[in-house]
């Protein structure tokens, strides 16, 4: 081991686009499938609250899923997606979002208050067009907090994918620890964390703007779960 | 006009919610539910709007069978406000109103045109439309949840304890408000309350259930506060029922004397005319002077402002002007009473027979 510094400044200096262009790589790469699992995890949360009985089963081969190593998952997929592409590592990566958002808009879905479901019944909403225009935005801020959960997970796991050599930051890693050289390293573990924060507080950001109620509302209900400890 | 016709409910464990039920709700009247918890209030009124299904029996609704109606297209044409207000969190004050219209396929200017003329009616501030439901009291919220109801106009108003949750005060406002809404719109209203009160000051009709929707009177208010039925009727009225019966009687019907002295005390009035106080033998003014109006208010109102008028007399008002058109004595309201009842008792059973005052002061 020599006297390596912490940081060489210089090497950052000197690689500042390549290190801007592995931590967009390394944004597409974990929060693409996000995206997609939200999509999915959307509709099969309003399934699963329609139809209870499908819940269980549902929540029980995510739960699975999310407990697989992903190395090992890597290795399962590469004979049918390849080595070192962006699909091999974003398949796993969307089954641990799914993991996340279903439960999470499960959840919220059945903690909307029986008062607000009757009187959208009442005012002649049918079962499926209330869960979507009622239910649904009202379980907005579980579904965000889901998200959250899930997007800061999937940046801090994306970085495995450097092992079959696409991982965006995560290959910073790998070349530190095989060269000894602490410099990209920290730089790594810097941006990973600053990446996640953006993004968390991005979401933040976007519940405040785009639904005001469900800000207020994640306040006053953990307000409530305050005063009654 | 909505029937009950041997309506029962049991539920799948066994429970009998409601069993046969006969009964007549009348077109363009308030009719009451009142009972103890449990006796199945909600069941019944959930029945018109299909949202409980009788397990035997029907409800008519203008003559057919709910039962035979599309469930959505019945209950966009049936107002239906309950006590958690249930407004939509994420939508403003206004688009909740419209929600109805917007199901209807109104097109959007027309049903938030409509809905601002409900924020009116409903007596909010036209500002309160841009604003979110989480932002508003429990009172506020709860006249949106009227507005929201009678958006579409519906000829039908299904109200399930809507006014429980406020305190006293916005309660008596609100209370106030659906009279007056009613005194204009004439809704065919099915209202539930367990509060006896409530009952005989907005119902045309009252009716006390007894445990599964068996009914223990049907009277209009007059008749339940002098007649009950039987012994759990009285029971449930409680006690007072002679005083709170005075709040049913218009005070239209007392004599009014002059604005003259009564025992060296002497009415004082302004350039207008309005009453400013009492003089007393002393010279001094004692002021306001408890006022009431005969063409507004009820008996138990006069009573109540001649009871704290220090000369014994109350002074009736105009209601536009405020001029004073005379006084009356805490006997001559007695008086008037006494007539007033006599007449009321004429018009007994199901027929509405007091005229409900809007004014009039509860105990
Ligand atoms: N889904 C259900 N399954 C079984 N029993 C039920 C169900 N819903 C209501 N009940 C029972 O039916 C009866 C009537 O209920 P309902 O809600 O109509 O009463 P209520 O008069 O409105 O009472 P409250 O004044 O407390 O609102 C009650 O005994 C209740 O326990
Ligand atoms: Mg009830």
């Amino acid at each position: 081991m020599t006297d390596e510094p912490l940081v060489r400044w210089g090497w950052i200096g000197s690689h500042l686009a390549y290190l801007r262009d592995l931590t967009l790589d390394h944004a597409v790469i974990a929060l693409v499938p996000v995206l997609i699992a939200l999509v999915i995890a959307v509709p099969l949360g309003l399934l699963c609250t329609r139809f209870p009985r499908l819940y269980q089963p549902v929540a029980l081969v995510f739960n699975v899923v999310y407990a697989l190593p992903g190395v090992a998952v890597f290795v399962v997929l590469i004979p049918y997606t390849g080595l070192a592409t962006r699909t091999t590592v974003m398949i796993p990566l969307t089954c641990y979002a799914l993991a996340v958002l279903v439960p999470a808009t499960v959840d919220g879905l059945r903690a909307v208050p029986e008062a607000l479901r009757q009187s959208a019944t009442a005012m002649g909403y049918g079962p499926w067009r209330r869960l979507a225009a009622v239910e649904l935005p009202a379980a907005v801020s579980y579904v965000v907090a889901g998200l959250r959960v899930a997007a800061v997970s999937s940046i801090s796991l994306a970085a495995v994918g450097a092992l079959i050599g696409r991982g965006g930051l995560g290959y910073l890693f790998i070349d530190g620890f095989q060269r000894t050289f602490p410099t990209p390293i920290v730089a790594g573990i810097v941006l990973v964390a600053a990446l996640a924060l953006v993004t968390d507080l991005a979401l933040v950001l976007a519940l405040r703007l785009l639904a005001p109620w469900a800000a207020h509302e994640r306040r006053a209900t953990r307000r409530q779960r305050g005063a009654t400890q | 006009m909505i029937r009950f016709e041997g309506a029962a409910k049991r539920h799948p464990d066994g429970t009998v919610a409601v069993e046969g039920l006969d009964l007549e709700v009348p077109a363009g009247r308030t009719t009451v539910l009142v009972g103890p918890s449990g006796c199945g209030k909600t069941t019944i009124l959930r029945m018109v709007n299909r949202m409980v299904t009788p397990t035997a029996g029907r409800v008519l609704l203008d003559g057919a069978d709910v039962a035979g109606l599309d469930a959505a297209k019945l209950r966009r044409g049936i107002g239906y406000v309950i006590q958690q207000a249930g407004l939509f969190p994420q939508r403003r004050v206004l688009d909740n109103i419209a929600t109805v219209p917007y199901l209807l396929g109104w097109d959007r200017k027309r049903a938030r045109a409509r809905a601002a003329e409900m924020l009116e009616l409903v007596g909010l501030p036209p500002e309160t439309g841009r604003r979110y439901p989480f932002q508003l009291s429990g009172g506020q919220q709860q006249r949106v949840g009227v507005a929201r109801a009678l958006a579409a106009d519906p000829p039908v108003l299904l109200m399930d304890e809507p006014f429980s949750a406020v305190d006293p005060v916005v309660r008596a406002g609100l209370q106030e408000e659906l009279l007056r809404l009613q005194a204009e719109l004439h809704k065919t209203v099915l209202f539930v309350t367990h509060d006896i009160d409530e009952a005989v000051r907005l119902g045309d009709q009252v009716v006390v259930l007894r445990d599964h929707g068996h009914i223990a009177q049907r009277a209009d208010p007059h008749t339940l506060l002098t007649s009950p039925a039987d012994q759990d009727v009285t029971a449930f009225l409680g006690p007072g029922r002679g005083l709170r019966g005075l709040g049913l009687v218009p005070a239209t019907g007392v004599e009014l004397d002059g604005l003259g002295r009564a025992d060296g005390w002497e009415l004082a009035l302004d350039a207008e005319g309005r009453p400013t106080g009492w003089t007393g033998p002393d010279g001094q003014l004692q002021g306001p002077a408890p006022v009431f109006v005969p063409a507004r208010d009820s008996l138990h109102a006069a009573l109540d402002a001649a009871v704290l008028s220090p000369s014994g007399l109350a002074v009736a008002v105009d209601a536009e002007t405020g001029r004073a058109v005379g006084t009356v004595s805490r006997a001559g309201i007695l008086g008037a009473l006494a007539a007033g009842a006599a007449a009321a008792g004429t018009s007994t059973g199901t027929s509405a027979g007091t005229a409900k005052v809007p004014g009039g002061r509860q105990p």
